[in-house]
């Protein structure tokens, strides 16, 4: 507890956000709502990663294809089960199917795991393209969901659930336990963690949100198509907000997503060419020269002005 | 003198009604894939726009019910992201405040901004959009000129083929959503027709070799190949086909030889390609067509794609006669379009809830470096001639 309290500014800062997520709508109109789901939802993706990712050093370049998956649940359940239902069941299908995969995926580690996990996304992908195929449901048609509004509001929720859930881990001995096995595996088995128990925990979990995430925001369109779900670009950006907020606890995804979102308004309208090479230079600059990222830049700051 | 003053004041009003107009022009947004994977794509529609902003600019401006106004183009570049192309058309009606809308490029793009012209009850013709799906969405705000609906398709396909004398034939198909409902419609309509299917195979959209299944099809033994393609693969076929040695009669490419790089690609080679196309600037009954094909070549230095091309210009001039009937008030807007009957360069287009039900389904064939209409009978502009 002590340690959650020491968060406090990060508390504040969540809290600032979910407030000003949730006057959007009424100040800022339609338009600006859709903004601020984005934000939400890529700050829920982003720590849902950071739980599993950024704590085990386990790099997964496949996080889409939870998303993806809740998204399905939604989309083929539409209209027969209810959404309050059909949502956290994307959630719950995504993390067991994080379960099932665990045990073999995460045998592997390094760049073999990057791999590993960008193909099981594209498996996936493919599986359930061939499965809407063989339905002879190439699309499928979302008419009658929820308003911008109310998504907002619920990915609000899913932003803090996996903000928490980021921290929580982080300052538990769960956390500690990730944290020993991203700084040497093996030495972690020694001393009596439960290596392979806390990875794939840690695996499901985060997963869960995204499936959720990847329901509602199938929602926001009418239109569903298995490879927009599935965009593999899904997976790619939540990587690069984690390295340019600095993926290593719940602050840097914060960071990392308001950034990204914000360059992006900026520069999409007018200069939509001009982002892309934007992102590459950055990416390359934070790699380099800020490998911790915003919140180290920011602690870094910090601590010079207060020397 | 008196006529001197009447000449000025005449003039004066002239010039402050040109600079009233000039100052208000009338907006028109959209949204288009300029970058991401369906780049190549847009284009066509792009230039399409623009050729009918800059010819009704010309011609003095927008005929609003009865007041000329210039056109203003509002767009942005949507990534090829379906979803942020109906965050853009939330945009472009909410913050922007355009008067009119034009469509974005593409069946999922359309049907997710659908969902936004809906709820702001904010008139779209649609264009370069065909599914079974579209008969789901609500009627009233959005329609779609196109007469490319793959369950008619399949159903002309194994007419045409019949009268081809096609007895069997190979398929192929993408796996994506337009090939697919394609494939659903044609394989029971060709088994009606009494046509073999020998070869049915589908294969992925980031297919880069087709050897494998062109072999196939050359030991098959059919008279007939149908290619559900999209237009990467429709080069990547004719490419292939033509080194294969695939000499079947009948060759059929679902997208792609519309498009003037597909023609300037393989010239000779693709001569006798049939493929998906309901307009034709040969067509004589259909007059504005020829005119609209001179314009394009003309700014362009191309031939337009004879499918998006013609439909973004087409829903261009659907708008336009509806906004001289009824100006730019929406509900006047939709009752118009939903009810009238509209001269284009595809001849007159009439829509019931969604769909135009005066179009027929049509196929066009590549002949001697031309495109032309060859089915139905009643549209074609010229024979069908077997490779």
């Amino acid at each position: 507890m002590k340690e959650i309290t020491r968060n406090w500014p990060f508390l504040g800062c969540l809290l600032v956000l979910a407030g000003a997520g949730i006057a959007t709508p009424h100040l800022f109109g339609a338009y600006w709502t859709l903004v601020a789901l984005n934000l939400a939802m890529w700050i829920a993706l982003t720590q849902s990663w950071t739980l599993f990712s950024g704590m085990t050093g386990y790099i997964s370049l496949g996080h889409v294809v939870f998303y993806g998956i809740g998204a399905y649940v939604v989309v083929a359940t539409f209209k027969t089960v209810p959404l309050w239902i059909s949502v956290p069941m994307g959630g719950v299908v995504a993390a067991l199917f994080a379960l099932i995969v665990a045990l073999p995926v995460l045998r592997v580690r390094g760049p073999y795991f990057v791999i590993l996990t960008f193909g099981v996304a594209e498996l996936v992908k493919f599986i359930i393209l061939n499965i809407e195929t063989g339905l002879g449901k190439s699309s499928r048609l979302l008419f009658g969901a929820p308003g911008a509004q109310t998504l907002l509001y619920v990915m609000i929720c899913l932003a803090i659930a996996a903000s928490g859930l980021t921290l929580f881990a982080k300052v538990s001995r769960f956390g500690r336990g990730l944290t020993a096995i991203r700084e040497d595996e093996t030495a972690a088995e020694t001393v009596g963690i439960p290596v392979a128990r806390y990875k794939v925990i840690a695996f499901a979990a985060s997963a869960a949100i995204p499936g959720m995430v990847g329901g509602l925001m199938a929602l926001r369109s009418t239109y569903f198509e298995v490879l927009q779900v599935f965009n593999p670009i899904v997976s790619f950006t939540i990587v690069t907000m984690a390295i340019i907020g600095g993926s290593g606890d719940a602050r840097g995804p914060l960071f990392g997503a308001a950034f990204m979102v914000g360059l992006s308004e900026l520069l999409w309208a007018n200069a939509p060419r001009l982002y892309m090479i934007l992102l590459g230079l950055f990416l390359v600059g934070f790699v380099v020269f800020a490998p911790s990222g915003l919140v180290g830049l920011l602690a870094r700051r910090g601590r010079e002005t207060s020397a | 003198m008196k006529y001197l003053l009447s000449l000025v004041t005449a003039l004066a009003l002239g010039v402050l009604a040109v600079a009233a107009n000039a100052a208000e022009p009338v907006r028109i947004g959209y949204s288009i894939a300029k970058t991401g994977l369906f780049s190549q794509a847009a284009p066509s529609q792009i230039t399409a726009y623009e050729l009918w902003a800059s010819q009704v600019n010309a011609a003095g401006g927008l005929d609003v019910a009865g007041e000329q106004r210039p056109v203003e183009l509002v767009w942005y570049d949507d990534e090829s992201d379906p979803a942020k192309a109906a965050q853009i058309y939330e945009k472009l009606i909410s913050d922007d405040g355009v008067d009119l809308l034009l469509a974005p490029w593409g069946t999922p793009h359309h049907l997710n901004v659908a969902g936004v012209v809906e709820s702001h009850g904010f008139p779209m013709v649609g264009n370069t959009a065909a599914s079974v799906a579209i008969r789901e969405v609500q009627p009233g705000n959005i329609w779609f000129p196109t007469s490319a609906i793959p369950d008619k398709i399949g159903t002309e396909l194994a007419a045409l083929a019949k009268s081809a004398n096609v007895t069997s034939v190979a398929i192929i198909a993408n796996v994506l959503p337009f090939a697919q409902e394609n494939l659903q419609f044609l394989v029971p309509a060709l088994e009606a027709q009494g046509i073999e299917v020998k070869v049915n195979e589908s294969y992925p959209p980031d297919i880069s070799d087709m050897t494998a299944l062109l072999t196939r099809i050359k030991s098959s033994g059919v008279d007939g190949v149908i290619a559900l393609s999209y237009p990467a693969d429709s080069f990547l076929y004719m490419g292939q086909a033509k080194e294969l040695g695939i000499d079947q009669p009948f060759q059929f490419l679902l997208v792609g030889p519309t498009i003037a790089a597909f023609q300037g690609a393989f010239g000779e080679v693709a001569n006798g390609i049939v493929t998906l196309g309901h307009w034709s600037p040969h067509q004589a009954a259909w007059p504005k067509g020829k005119a609209f094909f001179d314009a394009y070549v003309e700014a362009n230095g191309m031939a337009p794609d004879y499918l998006d091309s013609a439909l973004a210009y087409m829903s261009c001039e659907i708008l336009q006669q509806a906004v001289a009937v009824a100006g730019l008030d929406r509900d006047k807007l939709r009752e118009a379009i939903s009810s009238s009957t509209f001269d284009t360069i595809n001849g007159p287009v009439r829509f019931e809830g969604v769909e135009n039900v005066v179009t027929p389904t049509a196929f066009l064939q590549l002949q001697g470096g031309d495109m032309h209409l060859v089915w139905p009978a009643e549209a074609a502009t010229s024979q069908y001639q077997p490779r």
